[in-house]
């Protein structure tokens, strides 16, 4: 059986976009039948929780029952991956309370996968959350993600200096999510579906829709962009380690 | 003939090759079969499709997305009509590029709606990579050469290898220069038997003109069971 993963999504500042790539996550586990469940920490009312209701818990990630709720049913829950969209400035205390709760220990014991997608914001401030945070990730996945899916993060520093802090962080890979275009993007947020649902031209409850063809597929086009990047990183071999070396087994 | 919807596009990188005459002789040959048409002028400057045919004819655009929803999307609806595009060639790179990211000939084919790609051909370095580059990009639309004779007899077979799916060329025949110009000046129409408002046509020029009819409206039959052909193969392949 394969060991549970958890893949943590956060910024320290509120706007770059984290719920969306938590709901692309979300839908790339799902196309790879990888049985995944979602906490949204934007307690008490969950972005998340609107695209991906029945996958989804609103949780405040700084009680101790919730905590309890996320972290003491890892290995029980049916669900191999779970996803947790951290809210704005909570990322810092977030990694500070798992340390505390030994389960960064776990993880660097192998017991969990754990990854940190963190998303860049465009202030120099932003590059300065690597350092601090990359301190307390210590051995987790950690990817770094630039996100322009709606082109309006003008990123104020340069390669030179994004890359100075890059090469400072051992194993951390990056991640771009490209831009969608605003009205297809502006459609989904209407439809309050998954990315995957709006393709397929489904509407909450898995009913027919009407959506536009010509904004599907901007979506399509979109999420395979950003499942590629996903797929460059391996991260499905990351959530199934189990899974992969039987694979590997049976390819002999 | 039961024919399921289809949508042809006159496509060509090059100004000036024949694509709105192809388009309007199109247009006329399915309403003369008692067809619902359609036409898409993808013509910026001077839309002289919507000038010949303006019951017909649907000014379009893909600059912006508004222009492409109100296109694409009412391309792959279902409602039983003929869909002729004029593309000009301004639009030529954007419309295939679009067409290409939101996957339009798979979606036409899951709605079973034929799309082909009439691709005007000439001798220029341009557009024989044009439609290569289209055999490459769109391998499940029949893409057919269509040969216009007014522009010269030679034929660039080996420039424009026909497509398995095609598997023919479109032969637009020559016209004598006094009847072409009568056929470029709006209003006028093919499918009017007295030929729109030109009355006062010669007898000898007005059966010219239906015998040049004629031979085209004949290679149109052929594409359109060629069409036919193809999409009853891709449904017997695909079961849908």
């Amino acid at each position: 059986m394969a060991r549970p993963a958890v893949i943590l999504v956060g910024a320290d500042k509120g706007g770059v976009g984290k719920t969306t790539v938590a709901r692309t996550l979300i839908d790339y586990f799902g196309a790879h039948q990888t049985p995944t469940r979602a906490f949204d920490t934007e307690w008490p009312r969950g972005t998340l929780k609107r695209f991906h209701p029945d996958l989804t818990e609103v949780v405040d990630v700084t009680s101790v029952s919730d905590q309890m709720k996320i972290f003491d049913t890892l290995g029980s829950a049916d669900a191999k991956v779970t996803v947790i969209d951290v809210r704005a400035g909570l990322l810092s205390s977030t990694l500070q309370a798992l340390t505390e709760i030994g389960f960064l220990e776990s993880a660097k014991k192998g017991q969990i996968t754990f990854a940190v997608f963190h998303i860049l914001g465009p202030s120099i401030a932003s590059l300065e959350e690597i350092a601090e945070t990359a301190r307390v990730v210590g051995d987790a996945n950690y990817f770094l993600v630039k996100n322009f899916v709606n082109n309006t993060t003008f990123f104020e520093w340069d390669p030179a200096t994004y890359n100075s802090y890059f090469k400072k962080i051992k194993g951390a890979e990056e991640i771009t999510i490209p831009k969608l275009n605003e009205m297809a993007y502006e459609q989904v947020e209407v439809a309050s579906v998954p990315f995957v649902s709006f393709v397929g031209n489904k509407g909450p409850k898995g009913e027919a829709a009407n959506y536009s063809f010509v904004l599907r597929g901007y979506v399509r086009h979109w999420l395979g962009n950003v499942w590629g990047e996903f797929d460059k990183v391996k991260l499905v071999d990351l959530v199934s380690p189990k899974m992969e070396s039987n694979v590997r087994q049976v390819a002999g | 003939m039961s024919f399921r919807s289809s949508i042809t596009i006159v496509a060509s990188p090059r100004p000036r090759v024949g694509k709105t005459l192809v388009a309007r002789l199109l247009t006329d040959f399915h309403q003369g079969e008692n067809r619902k048409v359609v036409s898409f002028d993808l013509n910026s400057g001077e839309r002289t499709l919507t000038q010949f045919l303006p019951q017909q004819t649907v000014a379009a655009s893909v600059r912006d997305v508004n222009g492409q929803m109100a296109l694409f999307d009412r391309l792959v609806t279902d409602d039983d009509t003929t869909k002729i595009i004029d593309l000009g060639h301004e639009s030529y790179e954007s419309f295939f590029t679009l067409a290409q990211q939101i996957d339009f000939i798979e979606e036409a084919r899951q709605r079973s709606i034929a799309v082909a790609i009439l691709f005007m051909v000439t001798p220029d370095q341009t557009s024989v990579t044009a439609y290569r580059n289209l055999r490459d990009r769109f391998p499940r639309a029949m893409l057919v050469p269509l040969h216009n004779e007014m522009l010269g007899s030679a034929q660039y077979r080996d420039k424009y290898p026909i497509s398995g799916s095609g598997g023919l060329t479109v032969k637009l025949p020559a016209l004598a220069p006094g009847l072409r110009k009568l056929i470029d000046s709006p209003p006028f129409s093919f499918a009017n038997s007295n030929m729109g408002s030109a009355t006062d046509v010669p007898l000898d020029a007005h059966i010219e003109l239906q015998r040049w009819l004629r031979r085209i409206y004949l290679e149109f039959r052929e594409l359109d069971l060629r069409l036919l052909l193809a999409d009853l193969s891709s449904s017997i392949r695909f079961g849908s």
